[in-house]
């Protein structure tokens, strides 16, 4: 059953996920186990969060903080312990739901190379598709759009594993988008790339996000976070810290404290401060702050 | 101890149609206690180069010499290349098997037929060139440690060997922040006290620029610059024609320069960025 929509293409209603023995490699953490009762903590501990139509969100913690976790729980891969999560009107628990969910979910995982099936790049592009049941006419025009979306329709014919690590992710990117999902959710899709290829995903995420696509983007990189529409921050599978980047990047102790760093230019900026010179609080990017920076020497000039 | 490697060549899928030259004719020499970063787009040969320098792949053609001992001599056992030469894997942690962080840390000492004593030792050493306190880790399982915590029991697993070269092959990929400042103090702690050569394999042009005494750039199995951080990455057009980058701060640099605001040298780190501009604003030192 489908309920009625809002704004919100993603509700969270106080979700707990707590994995079994054999699944706590990656969320347990044993400074916390006597202190909650239990062995095994909450991956994910009662988070309640709302995601809008077209946005980009951010998600950023420390590792075992229960960011993956809650990923996966929002196409279910992973069903709630206690609470729900409904999306575009489709709640996980709901095992009737889950191809309508699964398609409108799409998730990039960090290695491209668990995530390519097939020996040739367009068979890669078809097999979501073709597992939802779309038509050969409509497959094909489905894998032509999305490897034009990912700048690969030239080498649509080509062997997945002869491509670099930046051309895999955007052919697993083609994949996920043949499927016409609502929401791709991004789990740290530039952990293993060169600079070029972490620029071409990065580029790829901006484009869907023209297109109104729903993006959620884990990330150990504070940079990639800047043009996000808001930054959550995970800690202990609780939500620590929720806002736009200005807003979030501006607490610099908060975020050193739960493990993270500044980006560049906010760092820099800081260090800036710290020696006396009074820089505004809203540059968030190296560009922001070059054009701060030419702005003030255009004006004035500065001594030799 | 120093590495020199001549005219080394690695052929993957030789004689099938799709038969790459993963390493094609690199030489280079690296000097006793040298840190040296290597970048290079995904596929350019980093990790074939490096396995070859411990012997885990055997090249086409070339010769590799760490110290006075020719490591691709056909008669080499092993052992002697593994004392000599430790090689820290993509995602190390996926390799731990053992109950405990100890015995994890042993595994390889105990290999090399040692007395009990030493390998206790050993792993009492290199926890602590890890960062991770004896009483309280060596008895834990290491599935119960963080990812950044495991990372660094599978590294003291490598250092217990005492190499003389230890090589990583991107040991901070997929850790947070913080845990990725850690692995790069704990690498450049082991480099300060065991005074060995230290490779380090990096997407992070920043780290590189801040870590390496040389920076080595490899694109399409070739080498094609070693030198200083500042020499390499004064090249940006370069770099980037070859699927890489500068550092933030270097790129910020080249931004100003355009304007003819900028530094007469090559600013590679934050920091340099912060001391530059506060001279020029009037900033205090």
């Amino acid at each position: 059953m489908k309920f009625t929509e809002n704004g919100d293409i993603i509700q969270i209603e106080d979700l707990v996920f707590e994995y079994g023995r054999a699944e706590a490699e990656d969320g347990y953490d044993p400074h916390r186990g006597a202190a909650g009762g239990a062995i095994f903590p909450n991956a994910v501990d009662h988070v309640t969060l709302c995601v809008a139509r077209g946005s980009f969100t951010a998600v950023i913690g420390r590792n075992g903080s229960g960011k993956s976790t809650l990923a996966k729980n929002l196409n279910a891969l992973l069903l709630p312990t206690g609470g729900r999560v409904i999306v575009d009107g489709f709640d996980t628990l709901d095992e009737a739901a889950l191809w309508d969910i699964r398609q409108r979910v799409g998730m990039v995982f960090q290695n491209p190379d668990n995530q390519l099936v097939s020996a040739v790049v367009e068979d890669d592009v078809a097999f979501g598709p073709e597992n939802l049941g779309v038509a050969p006419d409509e497959i094909r025009t489905r894998i032509r759009d999305s490897l034009a979306a990912v700048d690969m329709y030239e080498h649509r014919k080509m062997a997945p594993h002869l491509l670099s690590g930046g051309q895999k992710q955007r052919v697993a990117i083609a994949g996920v988008i043949a499927m016409h999902p609502e929401i791709i959710i991004f789990d740290e899709p530039t952990a293993m790339l060169d600079p070029e290829g972490r620029a071409e995903v990065m580029g790829i995420i901006g484009r869907l996000r023209k297109e109104k696509i729903t993006v959620v983007l884990i990330t150990h990189f504070m940079e990639e976070t800047l043009d996000s529409d808001r930054v959550v921050i995970m800690d202990r599978g609780r939500v620590a810290m929720d806002g736009t980047p200005a807003e979030i990047f501006s607490r610099t102790e908060e975020i050193e404290a739960l493990g993270l760093k500044l980006p560049f230019a906010v760092e820099l900026c800081a260090r800036l401060r710290e020696r006396g010179l009074d820089v505004p609080g809203d540059l968030l990017t190296e560009d922001e702050l070059s054009a701060y920076l030419l702005t003030l020497y255009r004006k004035d000039g500065f001594p030799a | 101890m120093s590495i020199r490697v001549e005219h080394l060549t690695h052929i993957y899928n030789k004689g099938l149609a799709y038969e790459t030259k993963a390493v094609d004719d690199v030489g280079f020499t690296v000097e006793d206690g040298e840190f040296i970063g290597i970048i290079g787009h995904t596929g350019s040969g980093k990790s074939t180069l490096i396995q070859h320098l411990n012997g885990i792949l055997k090249p086409e053609s070339g010769r590799i010499f760490v110290g006075d001992v020719e490591i691709t001599a056909k008669n080499i056992k092993m052992n002697q290349i593994r004392k000599r030469v430790g090689l820290v894997f993509q995602y190390p942690e996926y390799q731990l098997f053992e109950a405990t962080v100890r015995s994890d840390v042993a595994f390889g000492p105990g290999n090399l037929g040692l007395p009990e004593d030493e390998i206790e030792d050993r792993v009492r050493e290199a926890l602590r060139l890890v960062g991770l306190d004896f009483s309280t880790y060596a008895d834990r399982s290491p599935f119960e440690l963080s990812g950044g915590q495991k990372r660094r029991v599978a590294i003291a697993g490598v250092i217990a060997m005492r190499p003389e070269v230890l090589i990583l092959d991107e040991p901070t990929a997929g850790l947070d922040p913080k845990a990725h400042g850690d692995i790069l103090r704990m690498v450049r702690s082991v480099r300060d006290r065991t005074s060995g050569i230290v490779i380090l394999v990096s997407h992070n042009m920043s780290d590189v620029a801040e870590m390496a005494d040389r920076v080595f750039v490899m694109d399409r199995g070739r080498l094609v610059r070693a030198a200083a951080p500042a020499e390499v990455f004064a090249e940006a057009d370069f770099l980037r024609s070859i699927g890489l980058d500068v550092p933030p701060a270097t790129r910020m640099a080249n931004t100003l320069m355009g304007e003819g605001f900028a530094p007469d040298r090559t600013i590679l780190t934050l920091g340099e960025m912060a001391d530059f501009l506060a001279g020029r604003l009037g900033g205090r030192a």
